[in-house]
């Protein structure tokens, strides 16, 4: 069993116990988008809460499969603090990361990230992994700091 | 060639060993033995089918229908010989009756927009079930939007057969249309096509049936069957990807317009805007150059499964689905789709309490078990069960009790991976 080359221990301890994960409605957010992937039915919302140009906190909530689900939470540890710009340059550089026409070199992602390293080879899990981050770039598109 | 069945006191269970030595891909080298169980997707070929197809082309390939020198026209013998073995593989009564396409979804879209649509009004139902794969539900769907006609829905019964005593508006006069599958490529459920084709003849309705996910195990016989139109395609049946079949009664092919126009199809061309004159069926609906390897490689894959013996291949995949479906519903976390304990069609579907089944499916992808994991292109069935995906086995001739406990032990390790 070789599962465990793409279920890295840490994406699966984000996936048993995800980060900034809400069960019920995520109040008082400055600005929420959804994400779905209809062909597995994996649901994500995300939420942000921002001060000035500052993403404070990042939440999410939904269903999906462990790499969806661990890739979210990672999203939410990798971006909480960061500036708007800041979060939104991940977002691009999550999107080259996973496109085959792109260098690998060209992308540098915080080490937070690591463990997705593994799904990169598996080119028919690209959007459970990015659901979430695509999901984080439109809360921002809304966001007043756009 | 004949298509003379193993039958009578000669009959044995199948070997699925032995079958698995017809299959090339067995026998590479590879880290795990491949215990393939997504037969429902497509099926593996075996060397008989790859050797016709290498053969066409290296031994008789040139142009079909169009040379009139030797080579030529064994190249067409073998095209219109690849038809007539796939006629008497499905009991039609005539070759004509039988049209190459490209797949069966190609199939059912060239009725829909060739025999229906010009026929269709606004107002007018044309009916499909609930367990449609896309590829029979939304041809339907698109000329019912362009023509004003409504789309309908039988639904299925509590023990997942088709509602057909709940839906007596089916045979009414409204009904210009009926597109049902003859198995449900989820749920493994065999309709009673034939009983739902008598009545709506009766009533004048033509019927297709959608027999993609039935040609591989179960014996067809169109003119028992009394359907108007039937589609299935070659590589769900051992053979090539690329080519699929569409039967269609002589007067309903006489009837319908040819989806696509151009070389081989046209008997005279008139001049600037006059009409031209279209070629008799099947010539008719096979614009451009025919696929005479995919053909023959085609007819192959029918000898091949009539060398098997159908009833030995129902048989085998049956014992293998019930057998499945036990071992699986013992596993306290697996729930089956309803009604996938009845022996039938190959297909077992389920879903795990806590994992999605894309994270089982690629477990047991590491371990070299091979199940799909998705909506299996029947989103109308999935929304109608209120679920978004399923994982799914099937099982065909080269599979052995040996894959159900892989796929058990796969099931159990992911287990151990998501539910530490």
């Amino acid at each position: 069993m070789t599962a465990q080359d793409i279920y890295k221990e840490t994406l699966l301890e984000h996936y048993r116990h995800p980060k900034n994960r809400c069960d019920g409605p995520i109040q008082d957010a400055d600005a929420t988008e959804r994400g779905a992937n209809p062909r597995c039915g994996d649901e994500v919302e995300v939420a942000i809460f921002l001060h000035d140009d500052t993403i404070e906190q990042v939440k999410f909530r939904g269903r999906g499969c462990a790499i969806c689900i661990a890739s979210a939470s990672m999203m939410t540890e990798t971006v909480n603090g960061n500036s708007v710009a800041r979060a939104l340059d991940l977002c691009d550089q999550m999107r080259a990361w996973f496109d085959p026409a792109e260098s690998p070199a060209a992308v540098s992602l915080p080490h937070s990230l690591d463990a997705l390293e593994a799904v990169r080879q598996h080119p028919a899990r690209k959007k459970c992994v990015l659901l979430s981050w695509e999901a984080l770039a439109g809360a921002i598109a809304q966001s007043p700091a756009r | 060639m004949s298509l003379a069945e193993p039958s009578g006191e000669n009959w044995t269970p199948l070997d699925p060993g032995a079958v698995r030595r017809d299959f090339p891909i067995f026998s590479s080298a590879t880290a795990h033995r491949l215990h393939y169980l997504d037969n429902a997707a497509t099926t593996q070929k075996p060397g008989a089918v790859i050797d016709a197809i290498t053969n066409s082309y290296t031994q008789h390939y040139a142009p079909i229908h169009r040379g009139l020198y030797p080579l030529a026209e064994q190249a067409t013998g073998s095209y219109e010989r690849a038809r007539a073995t796939l006629q008497r593989f499905i009991g039609a009564g005539s070759p004509d009756e039988l049209v190459f396409t490209h797949s069966a979804t190609d199939a059912i879209n060239r009725v829909a927009s060739g025999w229906l649509k010009p026929r269709l009004r606004r107002g007018d139902s044309v009916w499909v079930s609930r367990m449609e794969h896309h590829s029979n539900y939304l041809p339907w769907q698109r000329v019912c939007r362009e023509t004003g006609a409504q789309l309908k829905v039988i639904e299925l019964t509590q023990d997942g057969q088709l509602d057909l005593l709940g839906t007596p508006e089916l045979f009414g006069e409204r009904t210009r249309f009926i597109a049902v599958t003859h198995v449900s490529n989820v749920l493994g459920i065999e309709n009673p096509v034939a009983a739902l084709c008598a009545r709506a003849r009766h009533h004048d309705i033509p019927v297709l049936v959608d027999a993609a996910q039935s040609v591989s195990h179960l014996e067809l016989d169109v003119e028992a069957m009394c359907c108007d139109f039937l589609a299935f395609s070659a590589h769900k049946m051992f053979g090539p990807t690329g080519i699929g079949l569409l039967y269609g009664r002589a007067d309903r092919l006489r009837d319908m317009v040819p989806s696509q126009v151009g070389g081989g199809m046209v008997d005279v061309v008139g001049e600037g805007g006059e009409e031209s004159l279209w070629a008799q069926s099947p010539a008719r609906f096979e614009a451009g150059s025919p696929d005479m390897p995919g053909a023959v490689g085609f007819a192959a894959a029918a000898h091949y499964l009539v060398g098997l013996g159908r009833d030995r291949v129902r048989r085998h995949v049956a014992t293998l689905t019930r057998r499945a479906a036990e071992q699986l519903s013992a596993l306290a976390d697996i729930r089956l789709l309803p009604h996938a304990e009845l022996p039938s069609s190959g297909i077992v579907s389920f879903t795990h309490r806590a994992l999605h089944p894309h994270d089982l499916a690629q477990v047991a992808g590491e371990a070299g078990v091979a199940i799909r994991a998705g909506h299996h292109c029947a989103q109308p069935l999935l929304g109608g069960l209120g679920l978004a995906a399923t994982a799914r086995a099937s099982f065909s001739v080269y599979n052995d009790e040996s894959d159900i406990q892989a796929l058990v032990a796969a099931i159990v390790e992911a287990q151990k991976v998501f539910c530490a």
